[in-house]
C-alpha cells in the first residue's frame, strides 16, 4: 500500500505500518491519524514522539505492558496506565502509538 | 509443591519437552500441583495441531493434550513466540484469511504477563531446554 | 516482589533467544520485580563494543540493553574469568556491569529467588 504525504510516496505495509521509519515526520502522523480516525492532541503527540524517540534510543519495540510502564516511568503514573492510553488509542494504544510514530508493528504479547 | 514450568526447546531438536513431560507426570503422582506450563522460544513448537509425527515416534502434542484434559493442567503458549512463528491466535489467523488457528486442544495463548504470574505463585519454576 | 536473576551464556547473534529473553526480562521488570542479568561465558559478548549487526540484518541487540536501566534493572553482572578467557575486560562492554569473581558466583546466586538459565 501507499500513502501519499505533501506529494510524497510512502510504502507501509498490509496494516498500514510505515515501512521505512525514517520517512516518517509530523506531517505523515497527521495523515495516519486522520486515516485511522484519531483526533490528535497534545496528549498524543507527547506520546507519539516519546515512542518514536524510545525505538530510535533503544531499537526496542515492547510488548503492551512494557510500554504501559516506559510511559509510567516518564510520564507518570497518571499517565503509564491503560485507562489513559485507551482514550487516547481506543483501538490499541501500543498499536496505534507505533503506527502514528512510523515504527514497526510491536509484538503482541500481552 | 507448587511448581511453573518453562519450556523453551522445540520437540524436535531436543528431548527437554519431553523430560519436562515425564517430571511433571511423576511430580503429579507424588501429589504436587502444577500451576501452570509456559512455552516459549521454539517450545511454542509442542503446540502446532496438525503436527503429524510418524505413528512409531511419540506424540507429544497429543499427550500434552491428554495430560491438560486428565489433570486440568494450564498449557500456555506465548504470544509473540507463537505469531513470530505461525502459530497464530485467531484473530490473527482470520485476519490472514485462514479458517481457523493451529493450537492443538488443551492449549491457550497468552502473553509474558503468564509467565510472571506463574513465578509469583509457583514455589518453584523449573525451565526445560 | 521475588529478585529474578537471568543467567545469559549463549553467543550474541545466533538467532532471536536474546531478544525473547530480553522481552521476557522487560516484562518481569514492568511487572515491578526486582531484577538482575548475570552474563556468564560466552553471554559477554552481547555487549561488547563495537558491533555493526545491522549490516548483516541482524537486530542491534546491545542497544536493547541500554533500555533496561529505564526499568530499574540496573544491576548486569558479569564474570571476570568470562571475560579474561575471551580476552576482554569491563572497558570492551558498551554498558557499566559489576565484575564479580567466579568464586562469588554461586554467593551471588543466593540472593535471588527465582535463577532463569538462557
Amino acid at each position: 500500500m501507499v500513502l501519499m504525504v505533501d506529494s510524497r510516496q510512502l510504502e507501509t505495509t498490509d496494516q498500514g505500518f510505515l515501512v521505512k521509519t525514517a520517512e516518517w515526520n509530523e506531517a505523515v502522523a497527521v495523515q495516519l491519524a486522520a486515516l485511522n480516525q484519531i483526533t490528535l492532541t497534545e496528549a498524543h503527540w507527547e506520546i507519539i514522539l516519546f515512542m518514536r524517540h524510545y525505538y530510535l534510543q533503544f531499537k526496542h519495540l515492547p510488548n503492551a505492558r512494557v510500554f504501559t510502564k516506559a510511559i509510567a516511568k516518564e510520564f507518570g503514573e497518571e499517565k503509564g496506565n491503560s485507562r489513559y492510553l485507551h482514550r487516547l488509542f481506543p483501538e490499541g494504544p501500543l498499536k496505534y502509538t507505533c503506527k502514528l510514530a512510523g515504527l514497526p508493528k510491536p509484538p503482541t504479547c500481552l | 509443591m507448587k511448581y511453573a514450568i518453562q519450556i523453551n526447546a522445540s520437540p524436535y531438536h531436543s528431548s527437554a519437552g519431553q523430560t519436562a513431560y515425564q517430571f511433571i507426570n511423576a511430580a503429579l503422582a507424588l501429589g504436587h500441583e502444577i500451576f501452570r506450563v509456559f512455552f516459549y522460544h521454539d517450545g511454542i513448537l509442542h503446540a502446532f495441531k496438525h503436527a503429524t509425527p510418524p505413528d512409531d515416534e511419540l506424540q507429544l502434542t497429543q499427550r500434552w493434550t491428554e495430560l491438560a484434559k486428565h489433570h486440568q493442567i494450564d498449557l500456555v503458549v506465548c504470544i509473540s513466540a507463537a505469531q513470530r512463528r505461525g502459530l497464530l491466535c485467531l484473530d490473527e489467523a482470520q485476519r490472514q484469511g485462514k479458517q481457523e488457528d493451529d493450537l492443538a486442544e488443551g492449549f491457550r495463548i497468552s502473553g509474558l504477563g503468564q509467565w510472571v504470574e506463574a513465578t509469583l505463585i509457583a514455589d518453584r519454576l523449573i525451565t526445560f531446554g | 516482589m521475588k529478585h529474578y536473576l537471568f543467567v545469559l551464556r549463549k553467543p550474541a547473534h545466533s538467532g532471536i533467544y536474546l531478544q525473547e529473553t530480553l522481552d521476557i526480562i522487560l516484562t518481569t521488570a514492568a511487572f515491578d520485580q526486582k531484577v538482575g542479568v548475570l552474563l556468564l561465558d560466552d553471554g559477554v559478548f552481547y555487549l561488547k563494543k563495537g558491533q555493526h549487526p545491522e549490516k548483516s540484518n541482524m537486530k542491534d541487540t546491545a542497544t536493547i540493553f541500554k533500555a533496561l536501566a529505564l526499568y530499574d534493572v540496573d544491576d548486569i553482572y558479569t564474570e571476570r574469568e568470562s571475560l579474561m578467557d575471551r580476552g576482554l575486560n569491563a572497558a570492551d562492554l558498551c554498558l557499566s556491569v559489576q565484575v564479580i569473581d567466579r568464586k562469588d558466583i554461586a554467593n551471588l546466586m543466593t540472593q535471588f529467588n527465582i535463577i532463569i538459565s538462557g
